[in-house]
């Protein structure tokens, strides 16, 4: 962020420059002010997109977590009996220690890969941008491909695991390994892993680059190994970034839906069910025709996630840092 | 360089760094393999897939491309994906341009509050607001439109835009405003001489970002577009996947085609695209 502004700050265009004049004039013009029509032009599309597209759907879901939804035209006041009966859904339930599972467990597989990478490009390895450019690429693709792309590297019969396994005489350990329950699950957060490492990557490289260089230097010189560098030097003073990006992964896994929908749809037997899923089927996949009640699922997980979301704001100061 | 290196250092150096340069080759296959394995499966055909899941090609089979984009209704996927994805982006460039501009340059009481309000739906999961929207947008006849989906999409990318767009304005120097207003310009004048040319290296960094986001973009598509004729390119694969579960290679040159326009993008701009993904999680 601090590097691509100072970029972007402004050679004065060549036929611009303040007239004469104006300079010689009481600085009365307080450009920081403006009128009240003015600021509305600027803020009303973005205003209007957000009441009509975010607020007033949010508050639309809550109203609608009250109700028996049939369709469009008929719905059946309900109460709280929506909410009551979420806390007993047994799927809900399975749906929520998956996700509690991947939010808490699969970050620890993205950050600690991700500090490696850069630890490794930090090292000054031949290529390093070459190989930054290619260890990202995996983050810019669809879930959908990606899904498709591990659905068949995990294929039982033919998939690059299990032929890899058979290979070097493991061929016991070959599992139908999305097909599973025990192991669908961890199938999954390894997938998921491969596509986000690369973020984790660059931003603590980004991290790694504005550490005054001396602290790194010294360590060398009082000759540390690599392994008391990394836990006493590196890891302490990357210390902010690492949380702040376990933070956002945290979060981000709590969404977790398009993955799990394409390679596993959730199954078998509810192994991979996360909340974001569980809230698709109920509304638009089973025939159950209700929106309340995944409405009322909804509404209970967005509170988790912004309790959450609060939780850590609070926990470490790090305000407007939470993305995603 | 050390004249005092013993045997034993540079033994263990020349340890450290084969191990590193082991570590470095490994992750690159793993994380480069699946690309190679899924172009080479998108150049067979199926029946050569099953003959042997690993091999090279040995014909190169171009017309597969024309295939998919023909006879499976790739180009019109395609087609749907460019005109909602292009609409969306530049809607909300402008729009969220127009609010950051606003937010990061005048004072005036709620600025923080509109921002904090704008900024903070980024947390929401999405599920808040996508059975509704479903409903919005039945009852607006915007479902099944590649109008009610556009909008959508520049409701969701709004607050990445705008709080991305007003940390980079905000840095602009007031000096330069100053000297604007006092020579007459008008406040719009501000945004659309000076604001969006001095800002173009962020404006174009957030609308790669959100280029890429939406062409990605799965959920609300899925749920807001039923109509084949009107699939973007990720509904696209995943329903021709269902359909025709065995051919493999097919849908393998259909994943191609998704990618080859994020792999041009990302070709030009990857420094772009990296810096716009890790701003803001960064300090």
């Amino acid at each position: 962020m601090s590097n691509s502004i100072s970029n972007a700050l402004p050679a004065p265009k060549p036929g611009w420059r303040p007239k004469l004049g104006a300079l010689l004039a009481p600085p009365e013009a307080d450009s920081r002010r403006t009128s009240w029509p003015t600021l509305m032009l600027f803020l009303a599309p973005a205003l209007l997109v957000y009441a009509a597209l975010t607020a007033y759907p949010v508050v639309r879901t809550f109203y609608n977590s009250f109700f028996i939804i049939n369709d469009i035209a008929s719905s059946d006041f309900v109460g709280l009996a929506h909410f009551a009966e979420v806390f007993r859904d047994a799927t809900f339930l399975a749906a929520v220690r998956n996700t509690a599972i991947w939010s808490t467990v699969a970050p620890f597989l993205d950050v600690i890969t991700g500090l490696l990478l850069a630890l490794c490009l930090y090292a000054g390895v031949p290529f390093a941008r070459f190989l930054r450019v290619a260890w990202f690429t995996p983050v810019l693709l669809s879930y959908v491909v990606v899904g498709i792309m591990w659905v068949w590297i995990y294929n039982y019969d033919w998939g690059v695991v299990n032929v890899a396994l058979r290979n070097v005489g493991l061929g016991h350990w070959a599992q139908a390994w999305i097909g599973d329950p025990r192991f669908a699950l961890a199938s999954l957060m390894v997938t998921h892993a491969w596509k986000w490492a690369g973020f984790n990557m660059v931003v603590c490289l980004a991290a790694l680059h504005s550490l005054p260089s001396e602290v790194l230097e010294a360590a060398e010189l009082d000759n540390c190994g690599w392994w008391e560098k990394l836990v006493h030097v590196i890891v302490p003073m990357l210390w902010p970034t690492l949380l702040n990006l376990y933070i956002l992964a945290f979060i981000g896994k709590m969404k977790v839906f398009d993955l799990v929908w394409i390679m596993t749809e959730g199954g078998p037997v509810w192994s991979t069910e996360t909340v974001s899923t569980y809230v698709y089927k109920r509304a638009f996949n089973w025939n159950t025709f209700d929106l309340g009640y995944p409405s009322a699922i909804a509404v209970v997980w967005f509170f988790v996630v912004v309790g959450f979301v609060v939780f850590f704001n609070v926990l470490f100061r790090r305000r407007e840092r939470l993305e995603y | 360089m050390h004249a005092s290196n013993s045997f034993g250092d540079s033994a263990s150096r020349l340890l450290r760094q084969g191990g590193l340069m082991a570590v470095i080759v490994l992750y690159t296959l793993y994380s480069a393999m699946p690309f190679v394995w899924l172009g080479s499966m998108s150049l067979r055909t199926t029946s050569e897939i099953s003959a042997a899941h690993f091999a090279w090609p040995q014909t190169l089979h171009w017309e597969k491309f024309r295939a998919a984009w023909v006879d499976s209704n790739f180009a019109q996927y395609f087609w749907n994906s460019t005109l909602v994805v292009g609409a969306a982006v530049a809607i909300v460039t402008l729009f969220g341009a127009a609010a950051a501009h606003c937010l990061a340059r005048y004072n005036f009481r709620g600025n923080r509050l509109v921002y904090f309000t704008l900024f903070s739906s980024i947390v929401f999961p999405p599920q808040i607001i996508l059975i509704s929207l479903f409903q919005v947008l039945v009852e607006f006849d915007l479902y099944n439109t590649r109008l009610g989906l556009t909008l959508v999409y520049v409701g969701l990318q709004l607050p990445l835009t705008v709080y991305l767009l007003e940390g980079f304005f905000a840095r602009i120097p007031q000096d330069l405003f100053d000297a604007a207003k006092i020579d007459g310009y008008s406040d719009f004048e501000i945004f659309w001489k000076i604001v969006l040319p001095v800002g173009m290296p962020a404006i174009a960094t957030t609308i790669i970002l959100n280029f890429i986001q939406l062409w990605n973009e799965f959920l609300f598509a899925v749920v807001l577009v039923s109509e084949p004729g009107l699939r973007t390119l990720p509904i696209g694969i995943r329903a021709f996947m269902g359909d025709y579960f065995q051919d493999i290679g097919m849908i393998a040159t259909g994943m191609m085609i998704a990618i080859i326009p994020v792999v041009i993008v990302y070709a030009f701009f990857s420094e772009k695209l990296i810096q716009g993904m890790t701003a803001g999680a960064v300090k």
